[in-house]
């Protein structure tokens, strides 16, 4: 049993001052009573026996004054709604995790503006009724923990650190906040489990790990509660309505570049039917509409198309009232179409000049064959120094120092010491492909015949795109921003007798054009300038731009014309550009001057935080733990308004005496 | 505020009364003139006193012949002379003496003047005056006809006359050297203390009375709550909150302060003489004084 304080140590001060406040006033106010007597010589000999207890003779003839005092410590006493804890099942400690993921933005909560208020509002309440004792820490968490406030007794500091916290439009990971909450109540050993000789270095302090979230995050298993005693407060609806977009693209059509089609998915979260329209927007401008009628748990594709040349912003909104508006609008880019420039060096290569010249491949890239003489000449050193080529392609040559671009070396070890042949040239048969990748799309290889290659071992990061029986036969490996992929064999070989063979029949399949329309789309950023990547709120976009910025402008356009926001970031030298501030939605256009260089957005395109029922039990380290209310109980307090004016009737009757007897 | 000032002092059927007392001395005086009074002088009353040798240049005529016959000395046969009495009330008229009603003031004037009466009705030498400086132009009386110069002097008296019962009563002890009776009329509140002013009496070797009077309002205040309570001889002001517990601590301080009175007195061979300004004067002359060996 604990007495609950709803005062500081300085407020009980300042509430014991009232009396002595109200005791000096009397004597400050009283005004006696001026009257003659033939001499004050015995009064001050009866004065003088009294002197000693006066002031309490003083007080002791005023009952009125005793009465009004004993009345107002009474309502003062009343207002603080006294009252003792029952026993509480406390550690002493609390760890509040406060959801900050996108989902608490539901606004499915009565009396709240929506689920991260709700649950800022509770865990108010609760720190409220903490007991000197009992000291708490805040974390908020999204797809990050964030320590608000550590471990304090102190509740000015925890409010603050609350009224601090904000609702994110990320996802929900609650792992970094279970360990953020973890270190103190589970302290960990110093070195490996199992040793003898090891102690802990720490007492173990448990504590009540409280849980203020809608659930939407996947079950913690790699985590084991230990001395946190979990209490899962769920907030939020387990009836909510939502239609919600997962997925909005666009592309260019590649045989009609001008014309554009975008893609949508739009799912029914909620647990009722919900309909809308879908409406298409490009720079605030209409541009078609989709009516929307779904069941509840289905979904439903919907595509437009529509035409321009320009680099375009994408908006696509769901016309509802819903439980989460964040998922009701989509955002999508499109940089203008591009040609890339693609150099050859080769001595001679017609089946690689073939599917260069395709007429998709002749679309996006413009391509130039030059010999490996070319390497030792100035203008080659300037163009590789300048990155001026999207993609260099060497074919059974090697430069001296890598190029300041993406390349793909056919038969050749690039240089350095990052690469490395495993075997001698040897028969080679297929055995593993990576479909996965972009590279690989569409190929289909085992019909392959190779007469030689040789197995590849790439620099660190490397990725296995094609493995043999001999080794890695095709290697994708990164450096400083840019990407070399590499051909373990030739595709022709230079006969004994100086004349041209083939080592494989690679360009007499079908697959060979379309690995090259893979590359170029890839490796040399053909397919970068159709369609702009969506990124996830709050990651880091990471950009390759043209090294010659000093810095770019990142301009925000969350829809509307008066959502627009720009800051500038700096361009590192290899051209590589990183932007942090992505937490809101919508579309970004990278620009140089007002030249747009790159375009991206950020969409929240997340089931899960869609998904907004709120999950009545949670799983945190193979324990589930039920939703409780989370309630401080409350209740409405309309006898304050009454004590109150009670102590404004007390202090005009005191006005009222003093006044007459004054 | 007093409203019995325009009555005369003395009611004609108190003065009946008072002529048939006398006033009573303790101690033999000697006076200044002949009176109905033995003196210590030994004088020419028929009452014999004592005899002693003859010397040359003594009146023949108080030889006692018969023992001379008798002894064959000469011997004077002395007398006791009858003298009169020194009276002398001296009438306290500070401004604490003007309260209550009637005031404690024309209590102590009306008592003065009976004793006054009674005094010159016996051919007494009395002097009624105020004490202080104003005292000085009381006039010296004999026989029943001063009577209303008496009560012309008293009449003109009023409070104000603030001076302590030290100074006023030294200024008496310059001013008068006979002794005799002196009655002190007064409320003894002095905030320097009445005991000095006592002494001086005692050391004039005085018949002293003291005549103390107090009013009911001073032994009972009726006075509750927060009060500033002004002194009427200086101004000087006491802030109190008067509640019962007070109250009761201030009866307690007055019956102190007249055990302490009456106590001091009684040491010193003072008669003491409490007085309640609402106990008629004619029951104070007649029966209260008389009992208590002022008059007979």
């Amino acid at each position: 049993m604990s007495w609950i304080s709803t005062l500081t140590p300085w407020q009980w001060g300042l509430m014991g001052l009232v009396p002595i406040g109200i005791i000096l006033l009397y004597f400050l106010k009283l005004r006696r009573e001026p009257v003659e007597v033939p001499s004050t010589y015995l009064w001050m000999r009866t004065i003088e026996d009294l002197h000693v207890n006066s002031l309490l003779q003083r007080l002791r003839r005023s009952l009125l004054l005793l009465l009004q005092l004993l009345v107002v410590g009474l309502a003062a006493l009343a207002l603080l709604r006294p009252g003792v804890r029952g026993e509480m099942a406390s550690q002493g400690r609390l760890v509040f995790l406060l959801d900050a993921s996108a989902s608490m933005q539901a606004e499915d909560v009565d009396g709240f503006a929506n689920r991260f208020a709700k649950a800022k509002s509770l865990i108010g309440d609760r720190v409220e009724t903490m007991t000197d004792d009992e000291t708490a820490m805040l974390v908020s968490f999204s797809d990050r923990a964030e320590v608000l406030q550590s471990f304090t007794t102190d509740r000015r500091r925890l409010r603050d650190a609350l009224s601090r916290a904000v609702v994110t439009n990320r996802p929900t990971d609650v792992l970094g906040a279970l360990k953020a909450a973890d270190g103190l109540a589970n302290p960990r050993r110093t070195s490996q489990a199992g040793d003898v000789n090891d102690v802990q270095v720490a007492d173990a302090k448990p504590a009540d790990l409280l849980l203020y979230s809608d659930g939407g995050f996947q079950n913690v298993t790699e985590f084991d509660l230990g001395n946190l005693v979990p209490d899962y407060v769920a907030i939020g609806t387990t009836q909510p309505t939502n239609l919600a977009i997962t997925a909005f693209s666009a592309e260019r059509n590649v045989e009609k570049p001008s014309e554009i089609q975008a893609f949508a998915t739009v799912v029914n979260l909620g647990e009722t039917d919900a309909s809308s329209s879908a409406t298409l927007t490009l720079a605030n401008e209409l541009l078609d509409a989709s009516s929307v009628d779904l069941p509840a748990g289905e979904q439903v594709g919907l595509s437009f198309v529509f035409e321009s040349d320009d680099a375009v912003s994408l908006t696509l909104t769901l016309d509802i009232k819903d439980d989460l508006p964040t998922d009701n609008v989509a955002y999508a880019g499109l940089t203008p179409l591009r040609t890339v420039s693609v150099l050859v060096v080769s001595p001679g290569n017609t089946p690689l000049e073939l599917a260069l010249k395709t007429p998709k491949a002749a679309k996006i890239c413009q391509s130039q064959f030059v010999s490996p003489s070319y390497l030792q000449t100035e203008p080659y050193s300037k163009r590789a120094a300048a990155g001026t080529d999207d993609l260099i392609i060497y074919d059974r040559c090697v430069p001296s120092e890598m190029p300041i671009t993406n390349t793909f070396f056919i038969g050749s070890l690039p240089p350095g010491d990052g690469w490395k042949w495993t075997t001698g040239p040897t028969g080679v048969v297929l055995i593993d492909l990576d479909r996965t990748h972009p590279l690989m799309r569409y190929l289909e290889l085992f019909s392959l015949l190779i007469f030689q290659g040789r197995a590849i071992e790439g620099p660190p990061g490397a990725v296995e795109l094609l493995g043999a029986d001999v080794g890695s036969m095709m290697v994708l490996a990164p450096r400083e921003g840019y990407q070399d992929l590499l051909l373990g064999f030739e595709l022709l070989s230079e006969s004994e007798d100086g004349g041209t063979d083939t080592n494989t029949n690679w360009y007499a399949e079908r697959s060979w054009p379309v690995f090259v329309l893979n590359v170029l789309r890839y490796l040399a950023g053909a397919a970068e300038a159709s369609g702009a990547p969506s990124f996830k709120p709050g990651d880091t976009v990471r950009l390759r731009l043209e090294s010659a910025l000093p810095k770019v402008g990142v301009q925000w356009n969350g829809g509307g014309a008066t959502e627009i926001d720009s800051m500038e970031v700096p361009v590192g030298a290899s051209g590589v550009t990183e932007i942090l501030k992505t937490d809101r939605l919508g579309n970004y256009q990278v620009k140089a001057g007002d030249r747009v260089v790159d375009l991206f957005s950020i969409n929240l395109f997340d089931a899960r935080e869609s998904k907004l029922a709120a999950a009545q039990a949670v799983e945190l380290g193979y324990e589930s733990i039920e939703a409780s209310t989370g309630g401080v109980e409350k209740r409405k307090e309309y006898w304050r308004w009454l004590l109150m004016g009670m102590l404004a009737l007390l202090a005009t009757e005191w006005w009222v005496y003093a006044k007459r007897v004054g | 505020m007093p409203t019995t000032t325009d009555q005369p002092l003395l009611s004609p059927e108190l003065l009946g009364r008072l002529e048939r007392l006398e006033l009573v001395s303790r101690k033999v005086f000697r006076g200044r003139m002949k009176g109905e009074r033995r003196s210590r002088r030994k004088g020419e009353s028929v009452e014999f006193a004592d005899f002693r040798h003859y010397v040359a240049g003594d009146d023949l005529r108080l030889i006692d012949w018969n023992l001379y016959a008798r002894l064959d000395q000469l011997f004077l046969k002395l007398f006791l002379e009858e003298e009169d009495l020194h009276f002398f009330a001296l009438v306290d008229a500070s401004e604490s003496m003007n309260f209550s009603d009637p005031s404690k003031l024309r209590v102590a004037k009306q008592l003065a003047a009976a004793l006054g009466y009674v005094g010159l009705c016996r051919a007494d030498r009395v002097s009624v005056s105020v004490l202080g400086p104003e005292g000085g132009r009381a006039p010296v009386l004999r026989g029943r006809a001063s009577l209303w110069k008496m009560l012309g002097y008293l009449d003109s008296v009023e409070s104000g006359h603030n001076v302590s019962l030290h100074d006023g009563v030294k200024d008496f002890s310059i001013r008068t050297t006979g002794t005799g009776i002196a009655v002190l009329l007064t409320d003894l509140m002095d905030k320097q203390g009445y005991e000095s002013a006592l002494r001086m009496l005692i050391g004039r070797r005085m018949d002293v009375f003291v005549m103390h009077i107090l009013s009911p309002e001073e032994l009972d205040p009726p006075l509750r709550g927060d009060r500033k309570l002004i002194d009427v001889e200086d101004r000087d002001e006491s802030e109190i909150t008067i509640n019962a517990y007070v109250l009761q601590k201030y009866k307690e301080t007055v019956h102190s302060f007249i055990r302490d009175a009456k106590q001091f007195c009684s040491q010193r061979s003072i008669v003491y003489i409490p007085v309640r300004t609402d106990t008629p004067v004619e029951t104070i002359v007649t029966q209260y004084l008389r009992e208590r060996g002022v008059v007979r």
